[in-house]
């Protein structure tokens, strides 16, 4: 039990968003289980507007990226920032207006999604009001993260703060003009951009989104995470910085990628791929950077079933991190582009390296702020092993599939007609449709057995009373 | 497109002077991380940088035997 911590430090807000966050983690899985299976079985739609693909998609995207990754952001940087700075929160009071506001953020896109209401822009659907709050309530996050540091007693500050904080500055920067629009009602507005500037704007936003708020600030997460998990000191501190510059300076480019072979002036989805591509060396650096910490103790993985999740993100963050600038080269593109590639490329990033490394940053925290042991390590394996294999069923499927999409779309025959109709490629996607839904909710079976063992470990700190005790230890103290 | 050249060919009369202050301010955050760079990586500096990677250990007081991991 470490009482000195609990007592030094403010856990209380850092408990609620690590619980929620697995809440969310199993609500955002269950509807891209439902909508997965929807694609497979349109009858699940169930002719009710309400549940259909086109309103729970941007559900299930907001819930994953927003509800669970912002609670296990919030989480982490605040634990993390408390414990590299070696002091409590500048203001308590302000984490909790920000653990209150995000989730009422959150049921307020709960309740509009479904309606239909929607600005139509990707990963950024939520509507003029609900972008408002939004901005106010994550520049209290970025304040009272700024003013932590600024009290912290050693002179440096640790590498996975500034990612935390280069995620902050972007992502304020990012959603403010991306969601600049006049309003024409309470929940209706039109884009202040139009045409290809409207399309460029949408996807320096969508790309930078992938880019700073699930890269950037996961690496805060893995930086700080995998030395604590692994009980040994990252293996290059120089190279986590050149990684932070690179991925700081090199991410915000990238944008244009996605809109190869459209209005957009050609050079700039040139520019795109380029700097994609450069892109690979930071983030191999970075991948090994985590991975070669665990250098001579190898073994660790064989009984820290949590090292597991941490080790097994870093392996796919390098492999899609490597994937997503293959794809952004023109010739590639042509085939990828519209097809399902791209969801299984977002997927092996999403479930493979965000939810992998949040899924054991969480795990690490548990036992920290109810200073207990997890109440199952045997559930922490079944969770490591079913989130895998679901992750690697679903990409596979969406790679086959995306790719003979692909195919299927430009063949021609010898006049120079389409060789197969749209239609002909959906019923050839139905296999790998299902398949994916499969994948998907063997995945989701992991979240539900995490959630089960998480709340378990609450009620059992609750019964054994270890967090009252880690309290009054160091009153009596 | 003939050549590389043609490719890369720039109409500099027409450039704004929004073109160029974006053209400038890239040029010389490139250069700020070369330097930034090379300041990392030279040798004299490894120690400097390479002392604070313990500090998610530190916090602790539990360093783990020491090792440095070769970095």
């Amino acid at each position: 039990m470490d009482a000195a911590a609990e007592q030094k430090y403010d856990y209380g807000v850092v408990r609620w968003f690590t619980v929620m966050s697995v809440v969310y983690l199993v609500v955002g899985a269950m509807v891209g289980v439902l909508i997965a299976s929807q694609l497979a079985w349109p009858i699940l739609n169930f002719d009710v507007p309400y549940l259909t693909f086109g309103r729970l998609r941007p559900l299930h995207t907001n819930a994953v990226i927003f509800a669970f990754g912002g609670s296990v952001l919030m989480a982490t940087s605040f634990y993390s920032v408390q414990r590299t700075c070696a002091t409590k929160l500048w203001s308590n009071r302000m984490a909790w207006f920000t653990f209150l506001g995000w989730n009422l953020i959150i049921v307020s896109a709960v309740i509009t999604l479904p309606l239909g209401i929607t600005s139509a822009k990707e990963y950024a659907e939520l509507e003029w009001p609900i972008d408002i709050a939004i901005a106010v309530v994550w520049i209290s996050y970025m304040f009272n993260f700024i003013m932590t540091i600024s009290l912290r007693k050693s002179p440096h500050i640790y590498v996975s703060n500034w990612f935390f904080l280069g995620m902050m500055v972007m992502i304020t920067y990012l959603h403010v003009v991306n969601s600049l629009a006049i309003p024409v009602g309470m929940f209706k507005s039109y884009s202040i951009f139009s045409g290809v500037q409207d399309a460029m704007i949408q996807w320096w936003w969508g790309h930078n989104a992938v880019g700073f708020y699930l890269t950037a600030g996961f690496l805060g997460i893995m930086y700080y995470f995998v030395p604590k998990q692994a009980g040994r000191p990252v293996y290059s501190y120089r190279l986590s910085v050149i990684h932070f510059w690179a991925l700081m300076f090199g991410y915000v480019w990238l944008g244009a990628h996605h809109l190869q072979y459209t209005a957009l002036p050609d050079w700039t989805g040139s520019l795109g791929a380029a700097i994609s591509l450069a892109m690979i060396i930071p983030s191999w650096g970075g991948a090994v950077n985590g991975m070669m910490t665990l250098s001579g103790a190898w073994d660790k993985l064989r009984t820290d079933y949590v090292l597991r999740f941490l080790i097994m993100s870093l392996a796919f963050y390098a492999m899609s991190t490597f994937e997503g600038p293959v794809m952004s080269i023109k010739t590639v593109n042509a085939l990828s582009h519209y097809t399902d590639w791209t969801i299984g490329h977002v997927h092996s990033g999403a479930l493979g390296w965000v939810a992998m490394v949040a899924i054991g940053a969480i795990y690490h925290l548990m036992t920290r702020l109810f200073h207990t042991e997890l109440w199952s390590t045997k559930l922490v394996n079944a969770h490591f092993w079913t989130a895998t294999i679901g992750t690697v069923i679903y990409i596979v499927a969406m790679w086959v599939s995306g790719i003979m999409q692909g195919l299927m779309w430009r063949a021609y025959d010898e006049y120079g007609t389409l060789a197969y109709t749209f239609a002909e490629s959906v019923e050839a996607m139905h296999p790998y449709y299902a398949m994916r839904a499969v994948g998907g909710g063997i995945f989701l079976l992991g979240a539900l057995l995490m959630l089960i063992n998480i709340l378990m470990t609450v009620a059992k700190a609750s019964s054994e009373g270890s967090v009252q005790r880690a309290r009054t230890a160091i009153a009596a103290a | 497109m003939n050549s590389l050249r043609d490719y890369f060919n720039t109409d500099w009369g027409a450039m704004t002077a929004t073109d160029w202050f974006g053209t400038i301010l890239t040029v010389v955050i490139f250069l700020l991380l070369v330097g930034l760079f090379v300041h990392v990586l030279r040798p004299k500096n490894r120690e400097k940088f390479e002392s604070r990677k313990y500090i998610p250990l530190d916090e602790d007081e539990t360093v783990i035997n020491g090792d440095n991991n070769g970095g």
